[in-house]
């Protein structure tokens, strides 16, 4: 049905999100407002997350059983739900983790015009 | 897993409202802490969050599950466009349910008939076993026969013999006649069906002498005794004799009629159960596990020749033949109910092309809608998919009043089909049937779905937005077209199959059965059982009973006979001329033998040719006489005269021809063919006395009146039984009736394909109509330039009646290619036509001059709509 074209938008945009979530993560178990903070802070402020995407996200995360997911009090002493890596999620970010260097690692050598041996 | 998903996915979304809220007042916070003042700390986090609605959407997306959702939402709107065209909404489900409705009446009788298993244990191993006679016919065997097979072939697990046997009950409760069979021991065990109640016939029982023991049918038993357990060991009186009950049937042994009693067939009459010339018997066996049909065929051959050899003079030349059970009861109808089923989805495609038609011009006058759905991000797929689910909706509903247009129509179609049905009582609206009206509407509404759907798919959006609601138009017309060329070429098929029947069952009627048919009513009368006592008192009873009947006024003449023409009852004797008998009986020639009063000719308005016909003197004692029909005397008298000759019937002795008679269709009306024509009457009071028990079961009153059956039967009853002795009347027929149910296998398909082939023009006209319609509200501003530049109103309205008439000359074209191949289908099977061949000119230019008709009257509304174009307004209307 509808979900083909949709799918491709998420893959790409959604994908990167994915490994940025799994990555924070990793640090230790976070809410969705602090994961988004985390996320703005440690790309100083470039990458500007649509907050609200998160959580599409962070659903489809948890469906893949790569975080789970349990209820705690926030820093500010409210009820929020805490996401954790599974122990899948941290092999997926291996993978994923890699892909994405790969990819970049790719992408860089297209974007730089080769240079003249020796001068670098 | 799923299950697992799901409660996770309930889990996570229970409290999503409240985790966004909380999302954004702690993001709020932030940025007053940063300090921008509340409200605009309030802004920029809902700003920075985003799109709640969508968020919500693409998070409850991210758990799949919302194609349920999605189609409930489908069909939501679905059901509020439908409801916007109130008028295309009636018109599409109407047809379909008439279209839908009409497959699963014939798949219900199709199913319940053909398909449905017979209601026994494993009854595919079932099978009939037939003797062949030297002619190849499927006869019955004689019961020594049945005895030697049953203990020499070794392809059966069981074996059992049947004969027919009917019983007046006298006792217990009011007189009844009561349709029995003779069955020998391990019938029962043979059909895989446990009796109810008691038990099987012995082997004791199963021969002459035993003691009078038998099976009665489960409603019998409600009716007489209360129930099953209580009427074991009870006492009834049949024929004067009392029988002790053992056994209670089940209800749902059916081989074509109702059995309401069993009887040991070993204790049947030693004339015929003792004797190898009497072929009266159906065998039924089971086959083994490791064995089928053809190779059990060949064990019972090997079997009947070594008879042959024993006993040539009453085997030799008989061979046999083995038939499953079910094709035994169902085939005479199973190929007319196939091809009726075939029929009957030409109609449903008929109606799906007009419904896609209908969509198709809904489609177009919708493809702004389209356009503008698509322009707000709905994909391609997804408007497909939508127009899929109203497509599907409309042929579900279709289907579901269908579903009460066939439930309405099966029972009354079924009930006027003349004669008998077999397994009739077996139809109905059962699960399969349901899952079958299911499949059709979903498969239906995808089909006639598909075609607008991907129409649609091919438009162009962009160019529909622009021309600002008047559409691409040029293809759909292309489609519009083909499914009108497709609808009257289907038509025309129907129209000729029905109109080739229509034409065999007039010829019928025309047909000279041989005797006056009309005011003709038969009916049978039992003895009571003290005037059934000796054979002199059997015959003076009929008298009596044939005096009476005769006295009755309105009667003009009556008489009895023991087999009774177009009845579809059967007695062929074997015969010889001269004193010579035949090395083998079952080779000799056979006649069909009445034996009847000497008023029977007047009764039945049958011409005596020659000589004379039996007198009151013609009794037991007196020289056996004979007449025989104009059909022997021509075989075996040619250019002879035939009387004062004489004719031996092998167990009965010598008669000497006294008449010839004319020649009667016994067999059916347009039964010419391989049946055997040759036909003998003797003295009904000539019977011996030893043949008189088995043959007075047969007698038949027969009379001429001009009173209705119902008051004749009355003034009989009055006349007969006035002084309290209540004995049974039954199978009460008038001769038209016998005749009508005689033609039912013509006249069964023949109002079935009538009755579709109307409903196909019907169809067909609605389509050439919309089709027209439609084009000429879409050429409206066309026809108006034409008029303006000087086109006459005449021009105009041979313009569309062209158009209409050009695509309904091209669906003739092939129409009668199909229709050709169709009537092939119908000669194939053996007397479905009669009198008129399967290309009869007269039929197919009579049906292609009515589809013409039609045609020109579907076109003319339109056509005369155009020519009323007023060029004024059709210029303006752009």
């Amino acid at each position: 049905m509808s979900t083909k074209e949709s799918d491709k938008r998420i893959e790409l945009l959604q994908g990167t999100l994915d490994l940025l979530i799994l990555r924070t993560l990793l640090l230790g178990p976070a809410h969705g407002h602090a994961i988004a903070k985390a996320i703005e802070f440690r790309s100083d402020d470039v990458l500007q997350v649509e907050q609200g995407s998160l959580y599409p996200a962070l659903h489809r995360l948890i469906r893949r059983q790569w975080i789970s997911v349990e209820d705690g009090i926030s820093e500010n002493n409210r009820r929020a739900k805490f996401y954790r890596l599974t122990a899948r999620g941290r092999r997926q970010l291996v993978v994923e983790t890699s892909k994405w260097d790969k990819l970049a690692g790719a992408i860089a050598r297209i974007l730089q015009p080769a240079e003249p041996e020796g001068e670098a | 897993m799923r299950f697992r998903r799901s409660k996770l996915k309930d889990r996570m979304l229970e409290d999503f409202d409240q985790a966004i809220q909380e999302h954004i007042e702690t993001e709020t916070l932030d940025n007053i802490e940063r300090g921008m003042s509340t409200e605009e700390a309030r802004y920029a986090a809902l700003r920075k969050f985003g799109n709640v609605a969508r968020i919500k959407q693409q998070t409850r997306e991210a758990w799949g599950f919302t194609w349920l959702e999605r189609l409930m939402q489908d069909i939501r709107y679905c059901v509020r466009t439908l409801r916007k065209a109130p008028g295309f909404t009636i018109v599409a489900v109407l047809t379909l349910a008439l279209g839908i409705g009409a497959n699963t009446a014939i798949f219900s009788v199709v199913q319940g008939v053909v398909l449905a298993p017979l209601p026994y244990r494993q009854p595919d191993q079932l099978v009939i076993v037939w003797q062949k006679n030297p002619s190849g016919r499927n006869i019955s065997p004689s019961y020594p026969d049945f005895q030697d097979w049953r203990s020499s072939t070794h392809s059966f697990q069981d074996m059992a013999a049947i004969g027919w046997q009917p019983y007046d009950l006298t006792s217990p409760g009011s007189p009844q006649h009561l349709n029995g069979w003779q069955i020998t021991t391990g019938f029962f065990k043979t059909l895989g069906v446990n009796p109810v109640a008691g038990r099987e016939f012995s082997a004791e029982e199963d021969q002459h002498g035993g003691a009078p023991v038998a099976i009665i049918s489960e409603p019998l038993s409600r009716d007489r005794f209360g129930g099953s357990t209580p009427a074991l060991g009870k006492t009834m009186t049949m024929d004067g004799v009392d029988y002790t009950i053992i056994g209670v049937a089940p209800s749902g042994i059916n081989f074509g009629g109702v059995i309401d009693v069993y009887t040991p067939l070993g204790q049947g009459d030693p004339i015929t159960v003792s004797d190898r010339r009497t072929h009266a018997f159906v065998a039924i066996a089971r086959l083994k596990p490791e064995t089928n049909a053809a190779m059990a065929e060949a064990d019972v051959k090997v079997v009947e020749k070594n008879l042959g050899a024993l006993y040539p003079k009453f085997d030799q030349g008989l061979s046999a033949g083995v038939v499953p059970l079910k094709e035994t009861l169902i085939s005479d109808v199973s190929g007319t109910l196939l091809m009726l089923f075939g029929s009957v989805g030409l109609v449903l495609l008929i109606a799906c092309a007009n419904v896609a038609s209908l969509l198709l011009a809904r489609a177009t006058a919708r493809e702004r809608e389209f356009a503008i759905r698509s322009a707000l991000g709905a994909s391609r797929s997804r408007i497909i998919w939508q127009l899929l689910t109203e497509s599907v909706l409309l042929s579900l509903t279709g289907g579901v009043l269908g579903l009460v247009f066939a439930r309405c129509t099966v029972r009354p179609l079924l009930a006027a089909v003349p004669g008998e049905f077999p397994r009739a009582e077996n139809v109905g609206l059962n699960p399969a049937v349901l899952l079958f009206t299911l499949g059709t509407s979903i498969a239906v509404g995808i089909i006639f779905g598909l075609i607008p759907a991907l129409k649609t798919w091919k438009a162009n959006q962009q160019s529909s937005l622009k021309k600002g609601g008047r559409g691409s138009t040029g293809g759909h017309h292309h489609t519009q077209s083909s499914l009108v060329v497709i609808q009257t070429a289907l038509t025309l098929v129907l129209l000729v199959g029905a109109g080739l029947l229509f034409r065999t069952i007039r010829h019928l009627w025309n047909v000279n059965p041989g005797f006056d048919a009309h005011h003709l009513i038969t009916f049978k009368a039992a003895l009571s059982p003290e005037m059934a006592k000796t054979p002199q008192s059997m015959r003076s009873a009929y008298q009596q009973l044939i005096g009476r009947i005769q006295k009755i006024p309105g009667v003009q003449a009556a008489d009895i006979t023991t087999l009774v023409p177009l009845s579809g009852q059967d007695n062929e004797v074997p015969f010889w001329l001269g004193p010579e008998e035949p090395r083998s009986i079952a080779e000799a020639p056979r006649a069909v033998s009445y034996a009847v009063g000497p008023d029977y000719l007047r009764v039945m308005g049958i011409p005596l040719i020659r000589g004379r016909f039996f007198t009151g003197a013609d009794t037991v004692g007196a020289e056996q006489v004979i007449v025989i029909d104009t059909a022997l005397a021509d075989a075996y008298f040619p250019g002879k005269d035939p009387v004062g000759q004489s004719l031996t019937f092998g167990r009965v002795g010598s008669f000497r021809i006294i008449g010839v008679a004319g020649h009667v269709k016994h067999w059916g009306l347009g039964n010419t063919g391989a049946s055997n024509q040759k036909q003998t009457y003797t003295s009904f009071y000539q019977i011996p006395d030893e043949w008189l028990p088995v043959m007075h079961v047969d007698a038949t009153v027969m009379v001429r009146t001009q009173l209705n059956t119902a008051s004749l039967i009355s003034a009989v009853r009055a006349a007969v039984y006035g002084d309290g002795n209540e004995q049974p009347i039954y199978d009460v027929r008038s001769m038209q009736q016998s005749i009508s149910a005689s033609m039912s296998s013509q006249s069964f398909p023949m109002v079935l394909l009538g009755a579709f082939a109307g409903l196909a023009l019907v169809l067909a006209a609605v389509g050439i109509y919309g089709l027209l319609a439609n084009l000429v509200q879409q050429r409206t501003q066309e026809i108006g330039v034409r008029m303006a530049l000087g086109a006459q109103r005449q021009n105009v309205f041979q313009m569309m009646i062209g158009q209409g008439l050009k695509l309904t000359l091209a669906g003739m074209a092939i129409g009668l290619a199909g229709a050709l191949i169709f009537t092939r289908v119908l000669s194939s099977f053996s007397h479905l036509l009669y009198g008129v061949g399967a290309n009869d000119p007269l039929t197919f230019l009579s049906v292609v001059l009515v589809l013409a008709v039609v045609a020109i009257l579907a076109c003319y509304v339109p056509a005369r709509r155009a020519t009323r174009v007023d060029p004024m307004i059709a210029l303006r209307y752009e």
